[in-house]
């Protein structure tokens, strides 16, 4: 076969170009550590996407000193959860399903960028340096409202950030000269104790104290305050702990029309009544 | 006394210049909805809403890169077989047949996109050109896709039903280039499309009739791209059939090396099919080992295109200086510019080659997590199947239909500025669509300013680009009316006769000089099938023990578009509807 | 002239073309154009271009 010398040139040329190619390639993945989205996790049937122990709530853990897990659904046309928060300096792996189409889980203008297949568990180890706020987007066409797909992803200062959830337990009214309860439950779910003091702040009063949380514990604190002391009429109230905040009014009143119900706070954990019971959480997962 | 091709094969014409009319309906309606597009993402024009810019963006992918493109293969195939061989199909009502075949899978697969548009008719298909399931169109949208991709393969049978019957009459001689390059076309078109039909048939249609309840998503999409990647190729070959047979001929030369030449479409009847997992490098449920194997084919098939310039620019040079150019670089002013054939190709081999280096980001495994699925890949694929093809396409017409119909072109000086128009048009847009991929913006969206978050622009901002693909996008749109229009004055210049005539030049180096094994078909196919085997059969065989044949219990998700498009009603109207 | 009408609109193609890449390019070493900016360099290179093409028609002509 004839091949002019040039050409021959040419085509040692273009096997070395190829050649460089595939180096720099397998340089990026050997080197650099840079791996793809692989099979390493089983299937997962969307089905049961609800009752999984990693999906059925979509969060973020703390596995690590500075290691966290998210947890992360992609469905039409949401991101669960729709805020995802981590620390800098920190290696976050995402673990991503679908409950319904194809979707994509990519964080606008990195490279951390994935499919997410129904039925399939994408995952994705990557370190986050220095404090940032990023979009999430779904980057596959997964039906009309594609368009209105998105999540945010916020790196905050390592300083800035705990897992830490505040709830307050308050009685909305009472009669005067009876105590008015505050029970605030503060929870953690880092890896460190967290030594903190809550604050509870109700007319010229204020109350503080100190706790130590354990990892992944609840601490529960109670205040209890004198209505006589407020005297008549409604007071607004505050609990801090850290950068969490609770409010809410209290009122106190020299006869209550409904004695049942409403006298007294403690009607157990959680109990959906009169209660002015609000609920803030550390990571803004829903 | 005019020696065109409709002078010496009537029949043969009149069945090309069928298959190239039905390619330019399609442009043109692929290229309105272009239009709607760059205009709608960028928010400066919305007739639609945007839930019906996915029926428009389903349109625009399967009108052009399936109707357009393909329709003119077969035309140019008809013509390059016809010519080379010199004669024509065995039976001319088979040729008919698998027209007829295309035409109805066609019409079907267009229907079900269509009637997207109105709550009418309750048929839709908005599931775009790659159909990912569970996403689900109508039946009959897919059933129009198996009767088409059908009609092809009786098409590649009816050329190797005419070369057949040419090495009856002539024993012992080598195939022609051309009809070289079409058989090698439709061997690697064979293989690959298995897995699209197996996609179809066995899975997605069953399922969306209703027969079988679920499907393994990661399955038919890993399906999907088997046939995706050659699918580019079978894009592309034809304008390379133009590139190695007609270009070497407007140049005022012949072409390089007819060996070189076989070697190349060798090389992609090899290497085409076992690189499709390269569209899926970010897919959970495929290993990794699987995307590096597929990452260095990917990087091999670059070698056919790169030897591809050198014999094309090569024989550009040749031609040049046969006309009189001298120097290093001088010979390129003796070119004939003023040749819109030639021009329009030569702009859309400049386009591929920077085409060609994008392509080799995406391809590059680990970068790919940078761009995949952002902007940055319909920029590559504008650059590539939407000049490098619709480019040369649409410079060879300015050949061949004059050969095609005895009729001169109209409006050559005219011709000349559509193909220089579209060169600027496509740079301007899909610079634009690059630099926005790189900071993030998604392709296949209606809109990609989100409300959460913007984008870091490195430089300018996102108006500019936005501006800049509606710019550009318009000057597409502006260049292919021109082209039809053209095209149409030409089809009724009757009282005229070409300038040029049908005869293609020797190469310099001819088939003699290539060894006869490269003539070998049977072993070309064994050895593609070898490498088809080890590049799929065990990804295929993790894919299905991992979520079964029809998948972890994952139902469809038919995608209905609510509001009727403003566009659709407002034309209604104005017909008087 | 020095170069016939087709190969001057093909050049001022590639010139067009050229300008919008290297703006890119530029961007990329901190150099930033402003879109007016090169919109003026444009007119500037192209007309420069054609009145060194149209300008020498009458030498070559004689």
């Amino acid at each position: 076969m004839k091949i002019h010398t040039y050409e021959k040139l040419w085509l040692v040329a273009s096997l070395v170009l190829i050649v460089g190619f595939i180096a720099t390639i397998t340089y990026g993945s050997v080197a650099l550590g840079i791996t793809m989205v692989g099979d390493e996790e089983p299937t997962i049937e969307p089905d049961e996407i609800s009752d999984d122990e990693r999906f059925g709530e979509p969060r973020v853990e703390q596995v690590g000193e500075n290691e966290y897990e998210a947890y992360v659904i992609a469905q039409t046309f949401i991101f669960q959860p729709e805020t995802i928060e981590v620390p800098a300096d920190s290696e976050v792996t995402f673990y991503v399903t679908s409950r319904d189409v194809i979707h994509s889980f990519s964080v606008v203008g990195t490279n951390t960028n994935t499919m997410v297949i129904p039925g399939e568990i994408s995952t994705l180890t990557v370190e986050f340096d220095e404090p940032d706020e990023y979009g999430i987007v779904c980057n596959e066409y997964c039906g009309d409202f594609h368009h209105t797909m998105e999540g945010q992803l916020h790196v905050v200062p390592e300083d800035e950030f705990d897992m830490t959830e505040l709830a307050v337990e308050a009685d909305d009214e009472v009669e005067i000269d009876d105590d008015a309860t505050f029970e605030v439950a503060v929870e953690n779910r880092q890896l460190e104790a967290l030594e903190t003091t809550v604050a509870l702040e109700i007319g010229d009063e204020t109350l503080e104290e100190d706790v130590t949380v354990d990892s992944q514990m609840t601490e529960e604190t109670t205040f209890t305050v004198d209505s006589a002391d407020l005297g008549e009429g409604d007071h607004d109230w505050t609990v801090t702990v850290d950068d969490y905040e609770e409010s809410g009014t209290l009122t106190v009143a020299e006869d209550l029309e409904d004695e049942d119900g409403n006298e007294d706070g403690d009607e157990g954990d959680g109990g959906d009544d009169g209660d002015n019971e609000t609920d803030e959480e550390g990571d803004t997962d829903e | 006394m005019s020696n065109t091709f409709v002078d010496a094969y009537p029949k043969q014409a009149r069945i090309i210049r069928q298959a190239f009319l039905t390619s330019f309906i399609a442009l043109a309606i692929g290229a309105f909805f272009g239009l709607i597009q760059a205009l709608h993402r960028t928010n400066i024009l919305r007739a639609i809403e945007s839930p019906t810019y996915y029926t428009v963006l389903t349109g625009h992918g399967v009108f052009l890169v399936i109707t357009f493109t393909i329709f003119f293969l077969v035309g140019v195939y008809q013509w390059a077989v016809t010519e080379s061989l010199e004669r024509g199909p065995v039976d001319m009502r088979f040729t008919w047949g698998w027209y007829g075949l295309m035409l109805t899978g066609t019409m079907l697969a267009a229907f079900a996109i269509l009637a997207g548009f109105t709550d009418a008719i309750d048929v839709s298909a908005d599931v775009l050109f790659t159909f990912y399931a569970p996403l689900q169109g109508h039946p009959i949208f897919y059933i129009g896709l198996v009767v088409f991709v059908v009609g092809t393969w009786l098409a590649g049978a009816d050329w190797f039903r005419t070369w057949l019957a040419w090495k009856g009459e002539n024993p012992g001689k080598r195939i022609p280039l051309p009809t070289f390059m079409v058989l090698t076309t439709m061997i690697m078109w064979y293989i690959s499309s298995i897995g699209v039909a197996v996609a179809i048939l066995a899975f997605i249609l069953p399922w969306s009739i209703g027969i079988v309840e679920s499907i393994n998503p990661t399955l038919t999409r890993t399906l999907f791209w088997y046939f995706g990647h050659p699918v580019v190729y079978f894009w592309l070959l034809p304008a390379y059939l133009m590139w190695y047979i007609l270009l070497p001929k407007l140049s005022g030369g012949r072409l390089f090396s007819d060996p070189l030449a076989r070697v190349v479409f060798i090389l992609f009847i090899l290497l085409s099919t076992p690189v499709g997992i390269h569209h899926q490098y970010l897919d959970p449920g495929i290993a990794e080992g699987f995307k590096y194997i597929a990452m260095t084919n990917t990087m091999f098939l670059l070698l056919p295109s790169l030897l591809t310039a050198f014999t094309v620019v090569a024989s550009m040079e040749h031609g040049a200086r046969q006309r009189g150019g001298k120097g290093y670089f001088g010979w390129l002013k003796a070119l004939p510019w003023r040749e819109p054939a030639f021009t329009g190709m030569a702009l859309a081999g400049m386009v591929f080659a920077f085409g060609g280096f994008t392509g080799i980001v995406n391809a590059g495994m680990n970068i790919n997590y940078l761009v995949h699925n952002s902007l940055w890949v319909p920029g590559h694929i504008h650059t590539q199947v939407g000049t490098a093809v619709a480019l040369t396409f649409m410079a060879g017409s300015y050949w061949l239909i004059p050969q095609l119909t005895g009729n001169r072109l109209v409006g050559r000086g005219i011709a000349l500025f559509q193909v220089v128009l579209w060169f600027v048009g496509i740079v301007i847009m899909t610079n634009a669509m690059y630099r926005g991929g790189l900071i993030g913006m998604p392709r296949r969206t209606a809109e990609p300013e989100y409300e959460g978050f913007n984008y870091e622009v490195a430089a300018g901002s996102v108006g500019e680009l936005n501006a800049q693909v509606a710019l550009g996008g318009t000057l597409l749109f502006v260049s292919t009316m021109i082209f039809l229009a053209l095209m149409i004055l030409t089809l009724f210049n009757g009282e005229s006769e070409p300038i040029d005539n049908r005869t293609i030049p020797a190469p310099l180096s001819g088939p003699e000089d290539s060894p006869p094994v490269l003539d070998n078909l049977k072993l070309w196919v064994a050895i593609a099938a070898v490498l088809v085997v080890l590049a799929y059969v065990i990804p295929l065989a993790s894919i299905v023990s991992r979520g079964g044949l029809f998948g972890p219990d994952i139902g469809p998700f038919p995608v209905f578009v609510e509001p009727v498009s403003l566009l659709i009603e407002t034309v209604l109207v104005s017909i008087g509807w | 002239m020095r170069l016939s009408w087709p190969q001057l609109l093909i050049v001022i193609a590639l010139l067009i073309v050229i300008l919008v890449e290297l703006r890119t390019v530029l961007a990329f070493f901190e150099i930033h154009l402003s879109v007016t900016a090169t919109a003026v360099l444009a007119v500037v290179v192209i007309g420069a271009l054609v009145l060194w093409t149209v300008l020498s028609s009458a030498d070559r002509s004689e």
